[in-house]
C-alpha cells in the first residue's frame, strides 16, 4: 500500500498526462486539503464536543464489539469514537436524544442483569450477550451504523484513524490508477483472453 | 461570449425547465441556432473544485441528491388505497445541480433496439397493462444516438453487438476489468458474448476534455477531470458561449402559467432566498425528469386546466417505470479490485428478449461491477451480502477479505407500464418551498419481478461457470420501492387521449409547451436510459428550431 504522499505524487503524475491543467489546479488542493485535517483529526485523546465521557466509553465499547480489535485494529483504533461525537453534534444531532435515551434503557438492563451499568466495564461475553438480545432495535441500528460509517469514512470527520479501515479492507485511496487494475486483468493482458 | 442576460418582463424564445441530460441539450441546441434561451436550474453550477469523493458527504448525506435532510421529503406507498409513508431517502433520486443526474451518472450508454419501439406489435398485448409500441421507429432515433456518441463524447467498441448503426464510436473502449475477465470468461464458457460496455466517460482526451483517470468514483460522484460526458461538461458550456443562453441557478420553478388561450405565457419561480420571479416566454421546455415534469404539471392546474396543465390524457404522472435490477455476487480466489476505474467494463445482451416460451415479458442485460460501487462504507453497511453475522470479528474478516476479492454480475431489465405505478402530490407532506412532496406509488408487475429473477439464475450460472464461491443473489422480490431511472410518467404517443406529448415531445394539449426527459420513455428499455433520453432531446430540439422558424411553436 502506498504512503500518503506516493499517492499524491502517482496522482498528479497519471493526472497531469491526461487532464487539462486547469481542471487539475482547481481540484488538486481539495485533496490536499482533504489530507492536512485527515492529519488534524489524529490526536487520539481529544475532548468531546457531544457527548459525556461516560456516553463516550459505553458507546465505545458497543463499536468495539461490532468492529472488533483482534489479529487486525478495530473500531478503537480507528478513533470510531471521535466521528461518533462529531456527527452526532451536526449532521446527525437528530439522532441524538433517542440514542441518549436508548442507552440509558440498556444501562439499565445491565444494572439489573450484571449489576452494574457501566457498559464498558462489562467483559466482552456480557456485553456480547446483551447486544444480541438487542440487534433488531432500533439502537443497535444506529450504533451498528455509527459503527461502520466511523471505520469507513474519509478520516477528516473524524474516524478511520490512519485510514485504518480503508487498510483493514485493501481501498488503496489513491484516485487514479492504470490498468492492471487486479489480478485477472494483468492475466488477460498477457495471454489476451 | 458571456452569457446572456434578460429581463424577465422581456419575452424570451424559450424557458428550459432543468438542465440535465435533456436540458442541457435543449437549451444548447436553441441557443445555438440563434432562439433566446433561460434556463432554470433548481440547484447549483458545481464546479471541480466543488467536487469530492467523500462518501460521507456525497453518499450517506445525499449531498448532491437532497433527500428529506435538505428540504425535499418524499413519500411512498405500494399500492393507491394504502397511505404514503415518509421515507429517510430520497424515493425517487436524481442529482439537483447543472447537469442533472448525468453529473453523478455511471455513464453506460446503452442504444435503444428496433424491438423496443414495436414491442407490442411484435409480442402482443400484455393485459392490465399500458404496453404499447412507440410512435417512432429506431431509424428516427438512430442519426440523434449518432449524434450523442460524437457531440456529447463515447468510447466503445462497434461489432456485431451493435444495433444497426450509421457511423463508428468516436473514442476507443475502456480498459478491461478483472471483473470484466471474469464475465467474458464465464460468457465464453456458456456460448454468450460479453462485449465492451458503451461508455459515456472519455477513453482519451476528447474536444478538449482529459481522458479518464480511472479513479473508481463515478456512479454518485461527479467527475474531477471532466471524462465523463455530463451536460455540465459538454452542453452547458457551449450553450452560454453562443451569447444566447441565460442560466439561472438555485431558482426553482413553482408554476407555468398558461393565457387566455391556452398557450403558456411564463414561468414562475423562486431565487434562492424566496423572491419570486416570472419570466415571460413565447415557449417552455420540461426537462426536470420523470418525477419533477410531472409533478410541475400537476402543480400548475387552473380552470382551464383542472386536472393539471397538459394533462387531458389523466396519464401525467402515470407509467412510472424504473427497470429491474439484480446483482448476484461471487468471490474469487485473487484480488478483484473492481472498485477501480467505471464501474462495468462488459456486458451481455444475449437475453435482450426473453423467450416467451418462458410464460412472462420481459429482457436486459448483465454486467459486472463492485457490489457496492467500490465505496467502503456502503460496502460494510449492505449486511446482507454477507452470511452469518452482520457485526463481531467474524464479519470484519469477511469485509477484509470480500472488498478486493467479490464482484457481482448484475441484471439490468425492463419494467411495464401501468396506470397504478405513479407520481402524485402528497396530500399532507410539504417540501421547503411549501410544494406537496413526490408521493410515489409503486409495486411492480409480476412480470418485472420474474424477469428479474431469470436474470439472477443467468447470473449465478456466470459465477459457477467461473468457479466463483460464496455466491449470494439479491433482487427486490416483493417489488422496487424507489429508483433513479425515472420513466413514462408523460409518455410519448399519437394518440392524445392516451399520451402526453406527441412524437416530437410537444404537448398534445398545449402547443407551446414541450416534455423531454425520461417521462417522455414509451417502455421502459433494458436497463440504461439516459441515452436515449440524451437522442430524444437533440431530436425534439431539432424540430422546435424548425417549428419555431416557421411560426409554428
Amino acid at each position: 500500500m502506498s504512503s500518503k504522499a506516493t499517492s499524491r505524487r502517482a496522482f498528479l503524475r497519471s493526472a497531469s498526462e491526461i487532464a487539462p491543467a486547469s481542471l487539475l489546479a482547481l481540484s488538486v488542493p481539495s485533496l490536499i486539503l482533504a489530507g492536512q485535517q485527515a492529519q488534524a483529526a489524529k490526536s487520539a485523546t481529544r475532548p468531546f464536543a457531544t457527548l459525556t465521557p461516560e456516553e463516550a466509553a459505553d458507546l465505545e465499547a458497543i463499536a468495539a464489539r461490532i468492529m472488533p480489535s483482534d489479529e487486525t485494529p478495530g473500531a478503537r483504533e480507528a478513533g470510531v469514537i471521535y466521528f461518533m461525537d462529531n456527527v452526532l453534534g451536526n449532521e446527525r444531532e437528530e439522532v441524538l436524544p433517542a440514542l441518549r435515551k436508548w442507552l440509558s434503557d440498556l444501562q439499565a438492563v445491565a444494572s439489573t442483569r450484571y449489576g452494574h451499568p457501566a457498559l464498558h466495564t462489562l467483559p466482552d461475553g456480557m456485553l456480547d450477550s446483551l447486544l444480541r438480545d438487542i440487534e433488531e432495535t432500533p439502537f443497535f441500528d444506529t450504533v451498528r451504523y455509527l459503527t461502520i460509517a466511523g471505520m469507513f469514512t474519509a478520516p477528516l470527520h473524524g474516524g478511520n484513524r490512519d485510514q485504518i479501515g480503508w487498510r483493514l479492507i485493501g481501498f488503496d485511496d489513491q484516485h487514479a490508477w492504470a490498468p492492471p487494475f487486479g489480478y485477472y486483468d494483468a492475466e488477460y493482458m498477457e495471454v489476451g483472453e | 461570449m458571456a452569457q446572456a442576460i434578460f429581463s424577465t418582463r422581456e419575452e424570451v424564445d424559450f424557458v428550459v425547465v432543468g438542465s440535465g441530460s435533456a436540458g442541457g441539450i435543449v437549451a444548447r441546441e436553441l441557443s445555438r441556432a440563434g432562439f433566446s434561451v433561460v434556463v432554470l436550474e433548481q440547484g447549483p453550477y458545481l464546479q471541480p473544485s466543488d467536487y469530492s469523493h467523500d462518501e460521507w458527504d456525497v453518499t450517506q448525506n445525499e449531498e448532491m441528491v437532497w433527500g428529506p435532510q435538505k428540504g425535499h421529503p418524499q413519500t411512498f406507498r405500494r399500492y393507491e388505497h394504502e397511505t404514503a409513508q415518509l421515507s429517510n431517502r430520497a424515493v425517487l433520486g436524481y442529482a439537483h445541480n447543472v447537469g442533472g443526474s448525468s453529473h453523478h451518472y455511471s455513464g453506460n450508454f446503452w442504444r435503444l433496439r428496433p424491438i423496443d419501439f414495436q414491442e407490442r406489435t411484435v409480442r402482443g398485448e400484455i393485459p392490465g397493462t399500458n404496453f404499447t409500441d412507440w410512435p417512432i421507429s429506431y431509424e428516427d432515433l438512430e442519426p440523434y444516438y449518432t449524434k450523442v456518441e460524437w457531440e456529447v463524447g463515447m468510447s466503445g467498441l462497434q461489432g456485431p453487438w451493435d444495433p444497426p448503426r450509421s457511423r463508428d464510436y468516436p473514442l476507443p473502449p475502456l480498459p478491461i476489468k478483472s471483473s470484466g475477465v471474469l464475465l467474458e470468461r464465464a460468457a465464453k464458457k456458456l456460448g454468450w458474448t460479453a462485449y465492451p460496455e458503451p461508455h459515456a466517460i472519455l477513453s482519451q482526451p476528447y474536444k478538449g476534455r482529459g481522458g479518464c483517470i480511472h479513479c473508481g468514483f463515478c456512479l454518485g460522484f461527479a467527475c474531477e477531470v471532466g471524462a465523463k460526458s455530463s451536460t455540465a461538461i459538454a452542453m452547458i458550456p457551449e450553450a452560454l458561449e453562443s451569447g444566447n443562453c441565460e442560466l439561472r441557478t438555485m431558482c426553482t420553478v413553482a408554476r407555468v402559467e398558461t393565457n387566455a388561450n391556452g398557450r403558456v405565457s411564463e414561468v414562475v419561480y423562486w431565487e434562492e432566498d424566496g423572491t419570486i420571479r416570472s419570466q415571460k416566454t413565447k415557449a417552455a421546455v420540461l426537462c426536470a425528469n420523470g418525477a419533477e415534469t410531472p409533478r410541475l404539471l400537476l402543480l400548475s392546474e387552473s380552470n382551464r386546466f383542472p386536472d393539471g396543465l397538459a394533462n387531458s390524457s389523466g396519464m401525467v404522472g402515470k407509467n412510472l417505470m424504473f427497470n429491474g435490477s439484480s446483482s448476484v455476487a461471487g468471490i474469487f480466489d485473487h484480488p478483484v479490485n473492481a472498485y477501480k476505474s467505471v464501474p462495468t467494463t462488459r456486458v451481455i445482451h444475449d437475453f435482450y428478449s426473453i423467450d416467451p416460451s418462458h410464460g412472462f415479458y420481459g429482457g436486459g442485460g448483465i454486467d459486472e461491477r463492485h457490489l457496492s460501487r467500490g465505496l467502503p462504507m456502503s460496502f460494510a453497511m449492505g449486511e446482507s451480502r454477507f452470511s452469518g453475522d452482520s457485526w463481531g470479528s467474524d464479519f470484519k474478516n469477511q469485509l477484509a477479505h470480500e472488498f478486493s476479492h467479490a464482484c457481482s454480475f448484475n441484471g439490468h431489465t425492463t419494467s411495464l407500464p401501468l396506470s397504478s405505478n405513479n407520481v402524485t402530490l402528497d396530500p399532507v407532506v410539504k417540501d421547503k418551498w411549501g410544494r406537496p412532496a413526490l408521493r410515489t406509488t409503486f409495486m411492480n408487475h409480476p412480470d418485472d419481478i420474474a424477469t428479474m429473477k431469470f436474470f439472477v439464475e443467468r447470473s449465478v450460472e456466470l459465477m459457477e461457470a467461473v468457479g466463483a464461491k460464496g455466491i449470494t443473489s439479491s433482487y427486490a422480490e416483493s417489488g422496487q420501492s424507489g429508483g433513479v431511472h425515472l420513466l413514462g410518467t408523460c409518455r410519448m404517443g399519437n394518440d392524445p387521449d392516451s399520451s402526453v406529448v406527441d412524437r416530437y415531445n410537444r404537448s398534445h394539449d398545449v402547443p407551446n409547451l414541450f416534455m423531454v426527459d425520461g417521462g417522455s420513455l414509451v417502455t421502459s428499455g433494458r436497463g440504461q436510459p439516459t441515452m436515449t433520453i440524451m437522442a430524444l432531446a437533440f431530436r425534439a430540439a431539432d424540430h422546435m428550431i424548425r417549428a419555431a422558424r416557421s411560426g409554428e411553436v
